[in-house]
């Protein structure tokens, strides 16, 4: 089971004194379980709000996205719990993604005590995620400023991971950072999609990024989709 | 034949509660109309190195060796004689572009600010050069730029303002941190053709700092790789990318899209917490006793310089 998106189409604006600009129209396609959808096209195009729309930050002027079939816009109650746990999104600095008055240790045992888990067995939980994700346990007593930033995207997607999702939306994972790390947390998502079975939405407008990493992509320009 | 810059032995050390070393006993030269690129990863001390040579760091910092600008003494010179020099012998691009340009000012105000302090420019004379800048950037009709703001700007705008206000004073030396951050393909591709120009037609020199090695590669000249501090290869740009030879070169080209996102494994060290013996031996797939214990040193040999006990 899937994500469905369905003719979406935004536009903005349409008040006093501007008029209506359309960013996209009538984006279909589907993200399924293990696989990457790339996404590209040039700066200022609506990719980000695209991502945003699908994990539900934004809503779209027409169109839909269906989770198992049913459209997210209409979940109400613990079916948008569920949803909101399932799809996730992973923003391009790492640095605004985590709060800067909280130590790394904090930030995350807000995300256990969120999913109810018992305090008793969050410090084991992060302490498997931090393997997973290649880091010591010396940056949970960090601040993120103190974090260089592929150390920062590790913990974005380890702190993702915590929730156990089935898509991230991948919004520029790697634009923020240096060529070396760039390719280590490229390999370091390949790793996780095969153990876990993620679908991703791959944002990006690298496209030697977007071929290394995706099964299918699109190009989203002019304000239209086409799929390659 | 006299360098237009010549790094010797620079050491960079903030004072504080635990005084570090950052920088440590790096050299190069620049030839007049040649461009050098400083490459590493983020927090390798590139940006101090940029920093140090216009006498921008803070007053902790403590700078050893020598900086020589046209046989000159950079670290010599009193503050009063510095800023005679920067912005127009010697200028940067800063990094992060929508943050560099003054907020409160117009382009064309700070445009022209330059010409007006070191050439004491008139009012239609600064602003005639300006338009002719602006112009030069592949800004069509500049004057709508004259009272345009920075906010109102995209990132690559902002970008080619910045260089447009670095340049307008054609230095000598320009040195450009990061100038293809944060930029998508087709503003880069501008940026590129726009430092290129400069070196072709103003003869001016380029110090590079990018971690960008796709645009290093079609600009610079000669590249220094910089890790921990310390330059661990020096060589033309050609014979780099065919053959690195340092360890840590090699990783770094393996990083790229065109072969294969292969990574170092591994984090780069913090600047205060150097490992002892050869810097980058902890991530070294060929690490030897060795490179545990000793220091290599920069060893130079045809044309190139290499600070691995490998290839000594």
């Amino acid at each position: 089971m899937g994500l469905k998106i369905e003719k979406l189409s935004k536009r903005y604006g349409k008040g006093l004194f501007s008029r209506e600009t359309e960013l996209f129209r009538d984006v279909s396609f589907k993200l399924e379980a293990g696989k990457t959808f790339g996404l590209t096209g040039p700066s200022g195009t609506g990719k980000s709000t695209l991502g945003k729309i699908i994990v539900g930050l934004e809503k779209p002027s027409q169109g839909d996205v269906f989770y198992k079939g049913s459209s997210i816009f209409e979940l109400r109650g613990s079916e948008k719990k569920v949803f909101r746990r399932k799809v996730q999104m992973m923003f391009q600095d790492p640095l605004d993604a985590f709060n800067p008055r909280k130590k790394i240790e904090r930030s995350l045992l807000d995300i256990l005590s969120l999913l109810k888990i018992p305090g008793s067995k969050g410090p084991d939980k992060i302490r498997l995620m931090l393997k997973t994700v290649g880091l010591n346990e010396e940056v949970l007593l960090r601040f993120p400023a103190q974090l260089s930033g592929g150390q920062l995207q590790r913990l974005a997607l380890g702190r993702i991971l915590l929730l156990e999702p089935a898509f991230i939306i991948l919004d520029e994972p790697t634009s923020a950072l240096d060529v070396s790390v760039q390719a280590q947390i490229l390999q370091l998502l390949k790793k996780v999609q095969a153990r876990e079975k993620l679908g991703y939405l791959l944002i990006s407008h690298d496209e030697a990024v977007v071929r290394f990493m995706a099964d299918y992509c699109g190009k989203l320009e002019h304000g239209s989709l086409s799929l390659a | 034949m006299n360098s237009l810059l010549d790094v010797k032995k620079l050491k960079v050390g903030f004072e504080g509660a635990k005084p570090v070393n950052v920088i440590s006993e790096v050299s190069f030269s620049i030839q007049k109309g040649e461009n050098l690129a400083l490459v590493g990863e983020s927090g390798c001390g590139k940006s101090i190195i940029a920093h140090a040579i216009l006498r921008l760091l803070a007053p902790e910092a403590r700078i050893e060796g020598s900086i020589l600008f046209k046989g000159r003494e950079l670290l010599k010179l009193s503050e009063k004689e510095m800023a005679k020099l920067r912005g127009n012998e010697l200028a940067i691009i800063f990094q992060n572009a929508s943050h560099a340009l003054n907020p409160v000012y117009s382009i064309g105000r700070q445009l022209a600010e330059p010409l007006r302090i070191h050439q004491k420019s008139g009012k239609t004379d600064a602003t005639k050069k300006v338009l002719k800048a602006l112009a030069q950037l592949g800004f069509f009709s500049p004057e709508k730029y004259l009272k345009f703001y920075p906010s109102w700007g995209s990132g690559g705008m902002n970008q080619r303002f910045l260089i447009a206000s670095s340049t307008i004073l054609e230095p000598e030396l320009l040195i450009a941190d990061e100038p293809s951050k944060g930029l998508d393909p087709a503003r880069i591709k501008e940026v590129e053709r726009e430092l290129w120009v400069l070196g072709k037609e103003a003869k001016s020199s380029l110090l590079l700092i990018s971690h960008d090695l796709g645009f290093v590669r079609r600009l610079a000249d000669k590249i220094a790789v910089l890790y921990s501090g310390e330059i661990v290869e020096l060589a033309k740009t050609s014979v780099f990318f065919k053959q690195p030879r340092h360890p840590y070169s090699q990783g770094l080209l393996g990083s790229l899209p065109e072969n294969g996102f292969v990574p170092i494994p591994g984090l780069a060290p913090a600047l205060c917490e150097s490992p002892s013996g050869c810097r980058f031996h902890p991530r070294c797939p060929f690490q030897k006793e060795k490179c545990l214990r000793e220091h290599p040193e920069l060893k130079a040999r045809d044309g190139r310089a290499v600070r691995c006990f490998l290839w000594a």
